[in-house]
């Protein structure tokens, strides 16, 4: 029987991480905008990195995760992001976009790690083991579970890392092609076709996988 | 429209923020191809397992390595000379307006006197005495222009490259004299109107209590109300002027009281301090 186009469910994207409320003295800073804010922080008033800070370091750190597949490494790349901004606050641009500088960064800073982490493996915190098994790809890769999140954490983890960027920005951080693109530098026909690529990609390991792990 | 040509929009139709208003032609096809409905669904299953991934929480060490690295750069030598530069500009627009508004007011005074002067007839009686009465109050209105002249000045002269701890000390060393002279009230006036450190301006309020009973002390707390930002500042000086009884506050008060740009808590002081008058 064929079904029609409504019966076919379309999942919405999910809401960007709830972004934590913190009670502050500043009630005007609450309704600032990221822009604004950035060229406040351009112009030296550096407290204003801490309500970007407030907005922004949940979604960021959960791109990085899903990323990199490892949390504390994702914390020292979110450190890093927000380090930067502060370092090149005076290159953030009158039209700019915060949320697509922000990733911008992010995007370089993920890239420093993977090279650092490709020339000298980094120890791992027996800690981390203990606390977050199920959130490094090692621990998916060797999963057996049908632990969906670990399957597809794996598969996320085996698409080339440009797909996997890709993919994340486009799925979860609210960005439009044509900022996904400026944070890519190509052009925002290549950003999609790279986007549906990765999806396609995405969908063929992690069906693999499925089909491994129920054999 | 072919498998392939449909199967290139499913991404879009897969994206809820382009799926309401994209490709009907595409749509169509879907409702009657099974074999793009088994690879719509399973691209559909696999974002529907990607979006419900949990994403979990940094720990608090972020936000603490966060706000050490903020407090270092606030610190450092170029994010100091940024920040002066920036409070000197600040300073300058605001030091202009206390200028310029009482030397207009003085200046819309004279106008409106000669005015008057030349309009009224040679022959009225007793112009001399209305003459001397006005250019007594033209007088002491120049005095206080005078003392706001000295405020300005104090701002002026301090050196707003110390510290706030600096500066507070200097406050609280003044709050310990017991009976300052003009210099030093005119001082802490300044320093609650013009400091950038709320808690400056708080010990400052603070040192003037003993002399709320002097008429400049109240018109100081009084000038400084509307250019204050901070609730917490603003909620202490109109406990101030409530408990110096100061009647000439209340217009003052009724305009915070109704305002919508003001903090909760500040409209319910002035509100209270209204009903105290």
């Amino acid at each position: 029987m064929i079904a029609t186009f409504e019966e076919i469910r379309v999942h919405p994207c999910p809401s960007v991480v709830e972004k934590p409320r913190f009670a502050s003295v500043d009630t005007a800073a609450d309704q600032r905008s990221d822009h604004a804010l950035m060229l406040a922080v351009r112009d030296g008033d550096l407290d204003a990195l801490g309500e970007l800070f407030e907005r922004h370091h949940g979604p960021l750190f959960g791109f990085l995760v899903k990323h990199t597949g490892d949390r504390t490494a994702a914390e020292d790349i979110g450190q890093t992001v927000f380090q930067r901004m502060l370092k090149y606050r005076h290159t953030y641009r009158d039209d700019g976009s915060f949320t697509a500088w922000m990733y911008h960064l992010a995007r370089r800073c993920a890239a420093d790690h993977f090279r650092k982490a490709s020339a000298a493996p980094r120890a791992t915190d027996p800690a981390d083991l203990n606390e977050h098994a199920d959130d490094t790809p090692h621990a998916a890769q060797s999963a057996t579970t049908r632990d969906d999140h670990a399957l597809l954490q794996t598969a996320l983890a085996r698409l080339d890392r440009d797909d996997r960027e890709v993919l994340l920005l486009a799925r979860f951080q609210e960005l439009s092609f044509a900022e996904i693109a400026g944070i890519l530098e190509c052009s925002v026909g290549a950003a999609k076709v790279r986007a549906h690529r990765a999806l396609h990609e995405l969908r063929d390991i992690y069906f693999r996988l499925q089909k491994e792990t129920s054999a | 429209m072919n498998c392939t040509r449909a199967r290139e929009t499913f991404s879009e139709l897969l994206d809820p923020r382009t799926a309401a208003t994209a490709h009907l032609e595409a749509r169509t096809h879907l409702a009657g191809c099974p074999d793009c409905q088994r690879e719509f669904s399973s691209l559909s299953q696999t974002l529907a397992a990607l979006d419900a991934m949990p994403t979990p929480s940094p720990t608090p060490r972020l936000r603490q390595n966060f706000y050490a690295m903020l407090e270092e750069e606030k610190h450092s030598a170029a994010s100091l000379r940024v920040a002066t530069a920036r409070d000197r500009r600040a300073r300058r627009v605001s030091l202009w307006g206390w200028i310029l508004s009482p030397v207009a007011a003085v200046a819309l005074l004279v106008l409106g006197f000669m005015v008057g002067q030349r309009s009224v007839p040679a022959a009225t009686s007793a112009p001399a005495n209305d003459t001397v009465a006005m250019r007594q109050e033209i007088k002491s209105l120049q005095e206080q222009v005078s003392k706001m002249g000295q405020l300005v000045g104090y701002s002026l002269l301090q050196d707003q490259q110390r510290p706030a701890n600096d500066r507070l000390r200097g406050v609280l060393a003044s709050s310990t004299i017991e009976n300052p002279n003009d210099k030093i009230l005119n001082d802490l006036i300044g320093s609650l109107a013009l400091d950038p450190s709320a808690n400056v301006r708080l010990r400052a309020l603070e040192a003037l209590y003993p002399h709320a009973d002097q008429d400049v002390v109240r018109a100081g707390v009084l000038a400084s109300l509307p250019r204050e930002q901070n609730p917490l500042v603003q909620v202490s000086m109109i406990d101030f002027l409530a408990a110096a009884r100061d009647r000439e506050a209340a217009p003052a008060l009724e305009k915070l009281s109704s305002s919508n740009n003001a903090d909760p808590s500040v409209r319910d002081a002035a509100k209270r301090a209204l009903t105290q008058l």
